[in-house]
């Protein structure tokens, strides 16, 4: 071993510096005592104005020193479990792990492309899907059931997921009464009370309406997660030129002022209680009104939201895999790579939305499957170069010699699958045997594997006394909405 | 000053100017129904090209506020009646759960801009409230708007409620906002599905077969 010696054995970007992050943070607390938000929650204004802050009917002005107290009561790290009771994901600073998407109205039909409706079957589907692939961490729903009854979408979605995969789930909710809901079920599947709140495997998702508008909903969510510990996302999505400015400093300014409150809000409530960071700004297309989910904006929004999390010491949720074509087509390829590669280096906690196409409109679950091979190539990428004695290989070099052969060595057979990424879908056939095999395109691989994962993983069940439960608990929500 | 060169003034969102031309143009004699007339081509032909990608969002938004500007102007020399009566009255408002206004108060200006009458009732409303102040105003159209995939099954409901109350043949049933289709539409049995803001004006018209000019 050499003496003093610096090696940079993980790769990653940094898109901000300490300065613009501080730059960044000081204009947003700038915004939250000049301009303010609003706050549309009884309960959390009550908060505000016991804690100090200058409330008038709905509007807040929020003194920046509640901002600062807030982040040092937020945790730095929050461990989240699965549903077997394991730990599964610590959402600490540098560690990336991926998820699908949640609300889309629609679903591309597997192998025709054809785009209609999620029903319920879909997200049993999904879920059975991302249970199997190696490189999906957490699940979200990937559709909106049109099949239920509206006002019980969410229990369904929550029980869909709950009863067909042991992964963490992020969840989204209608309000309250739909968190309690679905924290019961969680419990039932947990085991109890104690177990769940010991090692929690879901996380709440909400979000305020840009810009500085905190609605009554999501604000219910973070107080409801927050009274009862468990773990929330809240999760700015800023429409470039419409709902904020259509430049990022500024546009950065207005969701961190947003996630700021939500913080604050939030710690009030319960400090210590687990709190998730991040926000998008993606741009609105001013020719055709679409906020797209694969511009450069996007990504860049949630690389430049990483560093702020990480700036404040907080998890943070992110967005990749996801694209605005309509077809699983070569765009949808390009705008999922390089998204998932490029949030895998900003170091985002949660990286969700794979398996997105359409502007997130339409789930497909071919595009999962491109995500989960993309994730697979990123943490390949992310180990970076391991510099050591075995890595080095010196004593294999010599024994080799020039013009030698590696191939019969025990080195190589050692380190060949862990040195070496071994893709699952993409094609490495030469010319003739790739005839020979069927010839089949990157979308025919992906349709027959999403076909072969529904017919032959064994579904990750619940005992059946306890799935009877959560049923029970579903169908009760669908007698009395 | 000429009515062309108002158009013009129009056309490039310079609300300022187009109020000055506007009103030289009425203190020399000009009848204002013509200036609205003209001006009324000018908004269907920003539309137009809004849908053909010409021009880009800001840019209509602009337009929109010149001539609602020149009109509200105008408005007293305007009597009542006179201008040909309003195309239809709508109700139009964002839905439940909803804070989005942005698209909204756009096709707000646009309808008003090309003689609708609009009772706008905000954001976050009730399917309730939708059918309420349709039957208070004795609308022709509800316009629902969404922005969140979550919230477009109140669209849905605006629908299920005036069937229920036996109201859904009195009103047309108009649906927009970024994830709402014309699949949406049919689905829920929604009267019309506008695509963009641009394009409501005229297809609003259309529904109530009112011909634009």
């Amino acid at each position: 071993m050499r003496v003093n010696t610096r090696f940079q054995n993980t790769p990653g970007i940094n898109l901000l510096t300490d300065d613009q992050c501080e730059e960044i943070y000081l204009a947003a607390l700038e915004v939250l005592e000049r301009v303010g938000v609003m706050v549309y929650n009884e309960e959390a204004l009550t908060l505000l104005k016991e804690a100090g802050a200058r409330v008038k009917r709905n509007h807040v002005i929020l003194p920046s020193y509640l901002v600062k107290k807030a982040l040092s009561t937020a945790p730095s790290r929050i461990a989240i479990g699965n549903r077997n009771g394991e730990r599964a994901m610590f959402l600490e600073k540098g560690r990336v792990y991926f998820g699908s998407g949640s609300d889309t109205q629609y679903t591309m039909d597997i192998g025709t492309g054809e785009r209609r409706l999620v029903v319920k079957q879909d997200v049993v589907n999904a879920a059975r899907v991302i249970d199997a692939l190696k490189n999906i961490d957490f699940a979200m729903s990937l559709g909106i059931i049109s099949d239920v009854p509206p006002r019980s979408a969410y229990i369904h979605q929550f029980e869909a997921l709950l009863l067909n995969t042991a992964k963490p789930i992020v969840y989204t909710a209608g309000g309250r009464e739909d968190v309690e809901t679905i924290l019961a079920m969680a419990e039932v599947a947990a085991g109890s009370k104690e177990k769940l709140e010991d090692n929690p495997f879901l996380i709440c998702y909400a979000e305020p309406t840009s810009p500085l508008v905190h609605p009554r909903e999501a604000v219910e969510k973070l107080l409801f997660c927050s009274q009862r510990r468990m773990p929330v996302m809240y999760v700015p999505a800023l429409m470039l030129g419409a709902t904020g400015p259509v430049t990022m400093a500024g546009a950065l300014v207005v969701t961190n002022a947003e996630t700021l409150t939500g913080l604050v809000i939030h710690q009030l409530k319960n400090p210590g209680a687990p709190f998730i960071a991040g926000g998008a700004a993606p741009a609105l297309d001013m020719g055709t009104s679409l906020c797209s989910y694969g511009s450069p904006e996007e990504h860049l929004s949630c690389a430049f939201n990483a560093a702020m999390a990480r700036f404040y010491n907080l998890p943070s949720f992110s967005t990749a895999g996801c694209s605005d074509s309509h077809l699983f087509d070569q765009q949808a390829g390009m705008e999922a790579g390089y998204s998932i590669l490029m949030q895998a280096l900003a170091g985002g906690n949660l990286i969700h939305d794979l398996g997105y196409l359409g502007a997130g409109m339409t789930s497909s679950l071919e595009m999962l499957l491109l995500g989960d091979e993309m994730a697979g190539i990123a943490r390949h990428i992310l180990k970076g170069l391991e510099i050591s004695k075995e890595t080095l290989a010196m004593e294999v070099i010599e024994k080799a010699g020039p013009g030698g052969t590696f191939l019969g060595e025990n080195h190589t057979l050692k380190y060949f699958k862990s040195a070496v990424y071994y893709p699952g879908l993409l094609n490495r056939f030469d010319y003739v045997r790739w005839k020979k095999e069927g010839a089949e395109s990157f979308y025919d691989r992906a349709t027959r594997k999403v076909r072969e994962i529904l017919k032959s993983h064994p579904p990750s069940e619940l005992p059946s006394k306890a799935a009877q439960e959560i049923e029970a608990i579903t169908a009760k929500i669908d007698n009395t909405r | 000053m000429s009515i062309e060169e108002l158009c013009k003034a129009v056309e490039r969102g310079d609300q300022e100017e187009s109020k000055q031309i506007a009103r030289q143009l009425i203190d020399g004699g000009v009848n204002p129904l013509n200036i609205i007339s003209s001006l009324t081509e000018v908004m269907e032909s920003i539309g137009d090209k809004f849908s053909r990608l010409e021009i880009f969002l800001p840019e209509m938004m602009m337009s929109g506020d010149a001539m609602a500007g020149v009109v509200q102007m105008m408005a007293p020399q305007i009597k009542a009646g006179e201008a040909g009566s309003t195309k239809g009255k709508v109700i139009l408002g964002t839905v439940k759960g909803d804070l989005h206004e942005i698209g909204k108060n756009i096709v707000k200006l646009l309808l008003e801009s090309n003689f609708f009458e609009v009772k706008d009732i905000g954001v976050d409303s009730d399917p309730v409230k939708f059918v309420k102040e349709a039957e208070a105003m004795g609308a022709d159209i509800i316009g629902a708007s969404s922005l969140m995939t979550t919230t477009m099954p109140h669209q849905k409901e605006i629908i299920d409620i005036l069937k229920d109350q036996g109201l859904r043949d009195k009103y047309k049933v108009v649906i927009g906002g970024a994830p709402t289709s014309q699949e949406w539409a049919d689905e829920i049995g929604a009267d019309l599905y506008c695509p963009d803001a641009g394009s409501a004006p005229k297809l609003m018209a259309e529904l109530l077969k009112i011909k634009v000019r």
